[in-house]
């Protein structure tokens, strides 16, 4: 098999199986994710994994199309193809577990399991946001002054209605002073 | 194809270009949360379904994996015209978003070697930091009602950030110690006195 192939079915495994274990929202992928794409098949190192999960937060739609950019790294040879691949294993498999559920949802509707998984799953899912937190940090630049912006950032996030692109944003212009 | 005569008054027939056009229109221009309630806004305004079928929809689409978004798009696109509506609203919904992170990628490739840029984006990484750990107190503070709880996501932080258990794994192990806690205080808030 050529190695563009080989990559290519690798994106294309590696994402599909994020897809899918992506409840609540996706929010707990990115610690595997780093495990796959940094650790495992080291197809971006981890400060740009770090970049490219704040460029998904930076742009609109879901936080997790960055990985069409891992997909864009991991095949320098053709990109576009390894950005298409990427996207595709991101989404095509969760929605069509959407299309599907949505088929057979009646059924359910008078069920208490739905609220009993949603809300029995979320505590494993917080615990994987806030490895998470670990696992970006891995890809950011350590010191007093990054720690002191990634803590007001969280407070401002917590405590005012400033959005999240006008907070990185603002992160950003810190950082071309200081984080050079 | 003619229209359900049963289907309820409220139910208009868009055709599949207004479904992703509409989706489209929604994932290139809103952020984070605002996204929901504009996809409620055009839905209801369309008449293409009503808030109770919404409001189930976006249960699902919390529940099941995937971004929230993205699947509320594409339930409203399979309400309104079955399967090729789904189609048409995962379009919709994902090629925008695609489009404008691989230009925000080629401008990365491009310049992230020039120091100004360079720093732009350590900064940028450390506030993107800042909100994941808001994001993550938040939602713990959410929890704060039982104290299983709270072990679990200590327990769940620390196995997959030191000892990188597979996220298959933290789901099965930990959510389902959730789930049975969830079903056990369920059981007891019905059984009678």
């Amino acid at each position: 098999m050529n190695s563009t192939l080989s990559t290519a079915l690798h994106i294309l495994w590696t994402f599909s199986q994020l897809s899918v274990l992506g409840f609540g929202g996706g929010k707990g992928i990115i610690p595997q994710m780093h495990h796959d794409v940094v650790d495992n098949y080291q197809w971006i190192t981890s400060d740009q994994f770090a970049q490219f999960y704040t460029i998904g937060k930076l742009v609109p739609g879901p936080t997790t199309i960055f990985a069409t950019l891992v997909g864009y790294a991991a095949m320098p040879g053709r990109p576009w193809l390894g950005a298409l691949i990427a996207t595709i294993g991101m989404f095509v498999p969760s929605s069509i577990i959407m299309a599907v559920a949505d088929i057979f949802w009646a059924r359910f509707e008078k069920s208490p399991w739905r609220a009993i998984v949603s809300h029995g799953l979320a505590p494993a899912i917080v615990g994987l946001v806030w490895s998470s937190v670990w696992t970006i940090s891995r890809g950011t630049p350590a010191g007093l002054i990054p720690y002191a912006i990634t803590g007001l950032v969280a407070i401002l996030m917590l405590r005012t209605k400033l959005s999240a692109p006008v907070l990185i944003a603002a992160s950003g212009v810190v950082g071309i002073a200081v984080l050079r | 194809m003619s229209a359900d005569a049963s289907a309820p008054a409220i139910q208009s027939r868009p055709s599949l270009l207004q479904v992703a056009l509409a989706f489209a229109a929604i994932s290139s221009t809103a952020f984070g949360g605002g996204q929901k309630a504009s996809i409620r806004h055009e839905v209801i305004k369309r008449g293409w379904m009503d808030s109770d079928q919404f409001m189930d929809g976006l249960e699902l689409a919390q529940v099941l994996p995937g971004p929230n978004i993205l699947n509320l798009a594409i339930y409203c696109g399979q309400r309104a015209r079955g399967i090729p509506g789904a189609i048409a609203a995962f379009l919709g919904a994902s090629v925008p978003p695609f489009v404008i992170v691989l230009i925000a990628g080629a401008l990365y490739f491009k310049y992230a070697s020039n120091p100004y840029v360079h720093g732009a984006l350590r900064g940028c990484a450390v506030g993107a930091l800042g909100l994941t750990l808001g994001n993550a107190f938040e939602l713990s503070w959410d929890e704060r009602d039982d104290w299983l709880k709270i072990v679990l996501i200590i327990f769940t932080a620390i196995v997959v950030s030191y000892f990188k258990m597979p996220l298959l794994l933290v789901l099965v192990l930990f959510g389902g110690i959730g789930v049975a806690r969830e079903y056990q205080r369920a059981h007891k808030a019905q059984a009678p006195k």
